[in-house]
């Protein structure tokens, strides 16, 4: 439970704290990055990559090498990074806000609206690409706004209403999904079921670059909230005598998750589990502190989808595997895991 | 076999029906495929919706006495419900040349038009005759074969497109990867270097597919502007249009042999 920290002292106590644990994760994020970007299905000569990383010019490496760490390489780590950061932090959000350690984009049906949002624009307007993250976008915010208007009983939303809620409007968009499948071309059909499993090969500079920018705003709204986030944590109630403008908080969140669940599907599709694993394995190796919380898992969800896609572009090279089949594998056996240590 | 002559059948893949029309048996087709668009009469066929997803009770309607099927992806319930209703199913998956020429020869004895399906089927052996010994002593052309750009697919080992290409006188770059159609790392195709690149696109594909995937545009073949689009229709349909495939595949990687 959060005890709730009035004095100056506990407050820097929290800000040491937070420090002490990004710094930790930070340097961790840090060693996935750099060991990923070592490997891949083409292998580059190690002295030469880890120097053409820092950035000198003339490490010995050959063009088409160069090409594979800069063009392919480098990128989809990157995004790995970035979609971590989004599904992980946006996690953390639900669960803070819901009060329920089991609310996930996908489970709320979040990621399947901002996946039939990316497929409408795919569909409809397939060659103009910033239609995608906003269609997602939209997807993610009607499929947040509808679970909650459905899970809002006479007595407020429950956190048991919400989630029932969230399977309803799932099972409905994946019929949505379906349907919008049986109207595509066989070869179209192949490329979305790889996307539908998550799949972070051949991003372009602007989707990457939208998914970052997503990531950060996201990231900064939700810590901006984390303090009321926590007060809320005791209840809606308690935390609007609190002086917390619970609906204000709500709708604040809502959005900035959306944002983020959206950039996220938009450019790799549907990664699984990130966003349940990550937020509790922070949380009980740090506590639940969503000052903490949102931070680490951002950082944490990083090198969790990095190394999952580094495993997914390795393990049977040259072929590869939807980086989500490997979240998946990983995180639902450790959260059995987690779930029996307690 | 059936003891009776067959007179009414449906089909549930385009290369069977093109088969079926190629051994002299497609004025007994009575129905098909949404995809079965070869030849042009096919098209005016009752349809029953497309392989993976055949409406089983069209299907009967149409009363065939046999139903032709190249995928076992349903095969159990699918041919339990048929028999209840006395009609006979018939699977035949050709993988390559050699086994959709055998297709061929066993859908003219089922239709008794062997006659007919064996002159059809030596035409089509003299053409790809005629093409290997065209290319006796041609060196090979390494060749990419993009199946799909985004994400990238490419044939592997299991693909009986790796042969066809063999027969043109090309050797895939990708032919010991295992799969039939692998989903192919970005950074391998980087580093293969194929002198040519083979696009199939077109027919019921419509334009997909028809940009070379980005990690390959910096390959030998793109700067030497060996990039060839060849229809889908001819490649992805194991039936006497693999033919065309093949001496399309074979004029496009040896231009010089064919003068």
């Amino acid at each position: 439970m959060i005890t709730q920290e009035k004095s100056a002292n506990a407050g820097y106590a929290t800000f040491r704290k937070a420090f002490g644990v990004c710094a930790v994760l930070l340097l961790i994020l840090l060693i996935v990055f750099v060991a990923a970007a070592l490997v891949g299905s083409q292998r580059l000569p190690l002295a030469s990559t880890l120097c053409a990383l820092t950035g000198q010019i003339d490490c010995g490496l050959s063009s088409e090498q160069r090409a594979i760490l800069f063009d392919i390489r480098l990128p989809r780590i990157l995004l790995a990074g970035a979609v971590g950061i989004c599904l992980a932090t946006a996690g953390a959000g639900y669960q803070a806000l819901l009060r329920n350690p089991l609310a996930e984009p996908y489970l709320l049906g979040v990621s399947n609206g901002a996946a039939v949002g990316t497929m409408v624009a795919l569909v409809f307007f397939g060659t103009r690409e910033w239609s995608r993250p906003v269609m997602a976008f939209a997807g993610a915010l009607a499929a947040t706004f509808v679970v909650y208007r459905l899970a809002r009983g006479r007595a407020g939303a429950t956190p048991e209403r919400l989630i029932l809620a969230g399977v309803i409007v799932t099972t409905f968009l994946s019929s949505g999904i379906v349907f919008i499948t049986t109207m595509m071309d066989a070869t179209r059909i192949r490329s979305f079921t790889f996307w539908l499993l998550g799949d972070l090969s051949g991003t372009t500079s602007s989707l990457l670059a939208i998914t970052l920018l997503a990531a950060l705003i996201g990231v900064v709204v939700l810590a901006l909230n984390a303090r009321s986030l926590n007060l809320m944590m005791l209840g809606e109630r308690d935390a609007f005598d609190l002086g917390v403008e619970v609906g204000r908080v709500r709708i604040t969140v809502f959005v900035a998750a959306s944002l983020l669940v959206g950039a996220s599907v938009a450019s790799s599709g549907s990664v699984g589990y990130v966003g349940l694993v990550v937020p509790h394995l922070v949380r009980l190796t740090f506590g639940s502190d969503n000052r903490i919380v949102i931070a680490a898992s951002a950082l944490a969800g990083a090198a969790f989808v990095i190394l999952a896609d580094t495993v997914a572009r390795t393990i049977i090279a040259p072929r590869e595997l939807p980086v989500g089949a490997i979240t998946a594998l990983i995180g639902a056996p450790l959260f059995v895991y987690l779930l029996k240590r307690r | 076999m059936l003891p009776v002559r067959i007179e009414r059948i449906v089909s549930l893949a385009p290369n069977l029906t093109e088969i079926v029309y190629a051994v002299g048996a497609g004025d007994r087709l009575v129905g098909n495929t949404d995809y079965c668009d070869y030849p042009a009469e096919a098209k005016q066929l009752a349809k029953i919706g497309d392989t993976m997803h055949p409406s089983v009770e069209r299907i009967i309607a149409l009363k065939p006495q046999i139903v032709l099927v190249s995928t076992a992806s349903q095969l159990e319930a699918f041919t339990k419900q048929l028999g209840q209703q006395s009609i006979a199913v018939y699977v035949t998956n050709p993988g390559g040349l050699e086994e959709m020429f055998s297709s061929m020869t066993a859908f003219g004895e089922m239709f008794e038009t062997s006659a007919e399906a064996a002159r059809a089927t030596g035409d089509l052996r003299k053409r790809s005759d005629a093409i290997a010994t065209a290319l006796r002593g041609v060196p090979p052309v390494s060749v990419f074969y993009q199946v799909a750009g985004e994400p990238l697919y490419t044939i592997g080992r299991e693909a009986y497109l790796t042969d066809l290409v063999k027969r043109a006188g090309g050797i895939s770059v990708t032919a010991d990867v295992p799969d039939a159609f692998p989903r192919y790392s970005d950074e391998a195709a980087l580093s293969a270097k194929p002198e040519a690149i083979i696009l199939p696109t077109g027919g019921s594909m419509g334009n997909a597919n028809s940009a070379v995937a980005s990690p390959l545009r910096d390959s030998p073949a793109v700067r030497n502007n060996r990039v060839y689009k060849i229809n889908d229709d001819f490649l992805s349909r194991p039936g006497p249009r693999l033919v065309d495939g093949l001496e399309a595949l074979a004029h496009a990687l040896h231009p010089e042999a064919f003068k």
